[in-house]
């Protein structure tokens, strides 16, 4: 049994929460993560940068993939399988083949984005020792949660609860590891 | 109350008594519940029984062939393709609500979009089964997929009509995702709401371990936005395309350059009045009141009312074309379509669609609920009257009289769309109980920034 997964204290505003996790960065912490109710802009903007996000440049490639997909299999089937003349137009009509093409370029991001969204949220994963901890599950309605991580180099859970409790948390509890 | 204060109530996107929790736990609750209210019982029940008339109605057609329809030649569309393209004006109906109006920012979206998706899903179902149900040999329908067979055959790509079947299976796939990603907090929040094991195992499934990390939801929203951005163009291409079926054929009436504007015009307006019904029948039964407001009612009587003012003008393009273009067979069909055989289904699709929407300029008929839902009714009617019109009158009046002929639905007909409308229905009813109707997490966002206010 290893020790616990970190320390979490839940907030009533997100003004609070905000406040917070500004202060505990100010203290130098790194391992932090924040959960909330709905997505809220000024978090973002205090946690602990990450690289860009690479989703959108995903979704541009599902969709660039799907386009050649989907023209690629009218030009085989039409042109180069099975050449039918149809009042003589060429065997690569490509103006016929844009609306399959379209439909099949946008039908790729989508998915791209779909996938690549669960993938970049390590999604399904149905247990997180997150889940155990105390208060949590008013994270999905109307608490603002922070958790500081135990793999953080300057994790002290005394340090933590009196600074937490400064901030105005409503309830602080351990996640078991 | 002054009418000062009615009045700014009437533009409130959420009543002030809703806050974080009160609107988790309501909107939950209605899925959580262990007894469902008795009008959901009622409701499901008669979609059940319309769902055995379609079974019903499916098997004989099937071991019959489709001669047990009205059709013939040369009226060989029948009862069926109308009621595809009504159906799947229906459903992007609810891709426009929902998606167009995303990027637009419209505060009265957000109340309202899960109510336009579920029946975009729904309505994607009953137009999908449409076209298999009409052709000849439905048994081989898996023919129009692209697939290496020992015929060494490929669907023909340069038709209209297999356009349309890309664009229907890549519609009915990118709906299913765009709804799921909009669903995953909210199913998260029914999951932590749940008291029962099977109700947490369910949910904690559906909910793929969502937790609303900050990092979650800045992938979240990047994504959903771009999805938005890409639903909002796909449903414009996919009810054109719908228009190109007939555009792309040679037939008088359809063979017309308007009509993939005037087949996305008619899904504006006809999905606008079913979110427009269904919203005043939740907000009814489920007590909603409080958050979808009478100004989202206002907004979107206001955009089904643009919607008819479209389609209004596309059928005075519709009658103005034939006398400009000089061709005789197009002349002829046109004066047939508005005073031969099925001339009463062309004055009450006029007067349905475009003259009694007309009503919705007054800011009282927008107002009046039982009205304002008489007039969505009207225009469901109307647009199926108008399918109907596209459809039939044309093949009925092709260019050689020696090729005219009648058309009359038989009860089969009749029976396949009563058990479209049970497909639809009990699909509602059942994504009605099991998942959460209105979008939580974006109510949230919208209660948040009242208070900062």
């Amino acid at each position: 049994m290893s020790g616990p997964f970190g320390v979490i204290a839940v907030f009533e505003t997100a003004e609070a929460a905000v406040e917070a996790a500004r202060r505990l960065r100010a203290l130098g912490f790194r391992a932090l993560e924040a959960y909330t109710p709905y997505p809220v802009e000024e978090l973002d903007a205090v946690m602990p940068l990450r690289r860009r996000s690479l989703l959108p440049l995903l979704i541009f490639a599902g969709a660039i993939i799907g386009a050649c997909c989907g023209y690629f299999i009218q030009y085989w089937a039409e042109a180069l399988d099975y050449p039918i003349n149809v009042g003589g137009r060429p065997y690569n009509s490509w103006p016929a083949f844009v609306v399959s093409t379209f439909e099949v370029t946008v039908l790729f991001a989508l998915a791209a984005g779909f996938f690549g969204l669960l993938a970049s949220c390590r999604l399904p994963r149905l247990y997180h020792p997150i889940f155990a901890a105390e208060g949590f599950e008013r994270a999905s309605r109307d608490r603002f949660v922070l958790c500081i991580e135990a793999s953080d180099p300057s994790y002290q859970s005394g340090l933590l609860r009196r600074t937490f409790e400064r901030c105005g948390a409503t309830r602080i509890a351990e996640v078991p590891g | 109350m002054t009418a000062a204060a009615e009045r700014a109530s009437r533009k409130l996107v959420i009543e002030p008594g809703v806050t974080l929790r009160s609107l988790s736990e309501e909107v939950s609750g209605h899925v959580l519940r262990p007894q469902a209210p008795r009008w959901w019982w009622i409701g499901f029940g008669f979609s059940l029984a319309l769902l055995v008339v379609l079974a019903v109605a499916v098997i004989y057609l099937f071991v019959n062939g489709i001669g047990v329809w009205g059709v013939n030649i040369p009226v060989a569309w029948g009862l069926a393709i109308a009621e595809y393209v009504w159906w799947i004006a229906l459903a992007s109906g609810g891709t426009i609500v929902s998606a167009l109006f995303y990027l637009t920012r419209a505060p009265w979206r957000s109340a309202t979009n899960r109510i336009a998706e579920t029946m975009m899903l729904c309505a994607a179902a009953s137009a999908g089964i449409m076209p298999i149900l009409h052709l000849g040999r439905p048994g081989f329908f898996y023919w129009l997929f692209p697939y290496s067979n020992v015929m060494g055959v490929w669907p023909q790509f340069r038709s209209p009509l297999l356009w349309d079947f890309v664009c229907l299976l890549c519609y009915i796939l990118m709906s299913v995702m765009f709804y799921y990603v909009g669903l995953l907090p909210d199913v998260a929040t029914v999951r932590d709401l749940a008291k029962t094991r099977p109700k947490q195992i369910l949910y904690g499934i559906l909910a793929l371990g969502w937790r609303g990390s900050a990092r979650h939801w800045r992938r979240h929203q990047t994504v959903y936005f771009i999805m938005c951005a890409i639903m909002a163009p796909m449903v414009i291409s996919v009810h054109s395309v719908v228009g190109l079926d007939f555009a792309g054929g040679l037939t008088p009436g359809w063979h017309s350059t308007q009509f993939p504007p005037y087949f996305f015009f008619g899904a504006v307006i006809s999905g606008l009045a079913l979110v427009i019904m269904l919203t005043l029948l939740i907000r009814r039964g489920y007590r909603l009141q409080q958050i979808i407001t009478e100004y989202h009612i206002n907004a979107m009587s206001k955009v089904m009312l643009v919607g008819s003012v479209m389609l209004a003008y596309s059928y005075v393009w519709e009658a103005w074309g034939p006398f400009y273009g000089g061709d005789i067979a197009e002349r002829t069909e046109f004066v047939d379509s508005i005073s031969g055989l099925y001339a009463a289904s062309y004055w009450a699709k006029i007067v349905l669609n475009a003259a009694v929407p007309q009503l919705l300029w007054l800011p009282a008929v927008r107002r009046n609920e039982i009205l304002l839902f008489c007039i969505a009714a009207g225009i469901i009617v109307g647009m199926w009257l108008e399918r109907f019109v596209i459809v039939i009158p044309s093949l009925h009046r092709d260019y050689m009289p020696s090729y005219w002929g009648d058309y009359a639905p038989t009860l089969w007909d009749w029976a396949i769309l009563a058990g479209s409308i049970g497909l639809f229905l009990a699909l509602f009813f059942l994504l009605l109980r099991l998942l959460p109707i209105v979008s939580m997490s974006e109510m949230r966002a919208i209660i948040d920034k009242r208070e900062a206010e």
